[in-house]
């Protein structure tokens, strides 16, 4: 990783939605391409604020948030970033296609190459039978496919996932990871993913970054966990 | 801001503080509450004798000028038949000229897509156009174009601009924040997430708001009618002045089935939006009774 430019940094962030009460302070995080990134820690510590301010829609209480090297939120970012919220974002009146194409809508102009991204996207989420359904009729794990399947065809550079493995089968979930870690293997992009189930994390992580009231330790590569203070 | 919880039994109690209150206020402007006494009385006299039977001979084809339809088809030659078919056709183009002009209104009004320094000049635009009832919009249009149809579509059209606009950037505002969130952070435009996100998320409401203000410009048609402006409003005002009341019984019969038919029609279009199964089949029975009471 050494000189490779990083696609996140991070420096001397403090984030939370009031000044007088910050959730969580970073002080210094850099990811690399290719890199998988996991943030545990318990309920309501700050991981999906950390997630949403990464992703330009919180603004930080202080400190410089850096992505391929604009600085967020005062630049937006085309296509660079994939963002899987926890509660998905899609669009539930909307059909399948029509939210996979969302993602390729933002990741290039070119409209025969977005219905190419759709297809494949959605052919590769196991989703072909129900591309023309509207999202309110699909399961829970079934509708996490879909916002896969809508970052996959964005083909972003940093993926931000929030929880997006929970409420599939084990056999979904192994086609889900390897999708997406394969994806920022070949594609030299980065993962930076909130998971609750620590074991999981550790196993599909390079990093683990875990958010409790202890002290600020340096990050270190699997399997150790690294320590935000909150 | 701090946010408020929603609690019933706090809610039940400020309705009835505010029962109470209106009550009261009732009270104060009524004073002498015995004039009512003879009322019941004075309707019922007057349903039987001016209104009941309704005189359906509104539906009956007119004399002049001759009737050209075959005989079975000869109710569209009638006055209510002519008064209905032109107050669907105002209230038609001036709902859809209204959502035509309300739709991109509404996105640039509703704070969660749009800067305050475009939100609020909207708004003020929005409110401008609801601050006068159609009827009142009708007597400056049918001054400034003449009597006509036409004074009732621009008036029907800027009151649904004011209206439809309302609870359209409310509906919009009112929208789950994850879909807008996920789309910003992608990086999609204004314009692609007002098209690609919210029209799709808000389509339910979006429709019937749409289907209501057709039923809404469709009753106000008959009241702007009275002012010239076309529609069975103008044989309601003649009927009116000539007393006879039993024959604009017919048309309030008319227009009541009218109505219901767009309710009908309203249901049915919304179907095709919403998540609950039971309102996914629509039948007639779910414009008469509520469906709470089916449960």
């Amino acid at each position: 990783m050494g000189s490779e430019n990083p696609i996140v940094s991070l420096e001397d962030v403090v984030i939370g939605y009031e000044t007088e009460s910050p959730l969580v302070s970073i002080p210094n995080l850099e990811i690399f391409p290719g890199e998988i990134v996991a943030i545990a820690g318990p309920s309501g510590i700050g991981k999906s604020t950390l997630l949403g301010t990464i992703a330009g829609l919180i603004r930080p209480i202080s400190g410089s948030i850096t992505v391929c090297g604009a600085e967020i939120p005062s630049k937006p970012l085309r296509g660079v970033l994939g963002y899987i919220p926890q509660k998905l974002g899609l669009v539930r009146h909307a059909s399948v296609r029509h939210n996979v194409m969302l993602g390729a809508r933002a990741g290039t102009n070119d409209r025969k190459e977005r219905k190419e991204r759709v297809t494949n996207a959605i052919q590769q989420m196991g989703l072909k039978e129900k591309s023309r359904e509207p999202i309110r009729r699909l399961s829970g794990g079934q509708q996490r496919r879909v916002a896969t399947a809508r970052t996959l065809a964005q083909r972003p550079r940093l993926i931000l996932a929030d929880e997006f493995l929970s409420e599939l089968d084990e056999e979904t979930l192994a086609m889900v990871l390897e999708s997406v870690t394969s994806y920022v293997r070949d594609n030299n992009s980065a993962l930076i993913v909130v998971e609750h189930d620590i074991s999981r994390a550790k196993s599909m992580a390079n990093r683990l970054l875990v958010i409790d009231d202890g002290r600020v330790n340096p990050f270190i590569t699997k399997p150790k966990a690294v320590v935000l203070n909150s | 801001m701090k946010k408020i919880a929603v609690d019933g039994e706090k809610m039940a109690l400020v309705l009835w503080i505010l029962l109470l209150l209106a009550i009261v206020i009732l009270n104060g402007m009524v004073g002498d509450w015995g004039r009512l006494a003879g009322g019941p009385d004075n309707l019922v006299r007057f349903f039987f004798q001016s209104l009941w039977p309704p005189d359906m001979s509104v539906l009956e084809p007119q004399t002049y000028p001759v009737c050209t339809a075959q005989p079975i088809f000869d109710f569209t030659c009638s006055t209510a038949w002519k008064g209905v078919i032109e107050t669907l056709k105002i209230a038609f183009v001036a709902t859809v000229f209204g959502m035509v002009v309300t739709l991109p209104l509404s996105i640039m009004a509703s704070r969660n897509l749009s800067p305050r320094w475009i939100s609020y000049p909207t708004r003020f635009l929005i409110s401008a156009c609801r601050s006068l009832p159609a009827l009142i919009w009708a007597i400056f249009l049918v001054i400034l174009v003449g009597l006509g149809p036409l004074a009732g579509v621009l008036a029907m059209t800027i009151y649904t601009v004011g209206y439809l606009g309302k609870l359209q950037y409310e509906s919009i505002e009112g929208l789950t924040k994850t879909p807008l969130d996920a789309a910003n952070a992608i990086g999609l435009s204004r314009w692609e997430v007002a098209v690609n996100v919210v029209i799709p998320e808000a389509a339910n409401d979006l429709i019937s708001h749409s289907i209501f203000m057709f039923e809404y410009n469709f009753r106000s048609g008959t009241v702007i009618g009275i002012v010239g402006a076309g529609g069975i409003g103008y044989y309601i005002d003649l009927y009116l002045r000539f007393l006879q009341y039993d024959k604009v019984f017919a048309y309030l019969i008319i227009i009541y089935i009218v109505v219901l038919i767009i309710d009908f029609i309203s249901i049915y279009a919304r179907s095709f939006f919403t998540e609950e199964e039971y309102l996914a089949t629509p039948n007639w029975r779910d414009v008469f009774i509520p469906s709470w009471t089916r449960n």
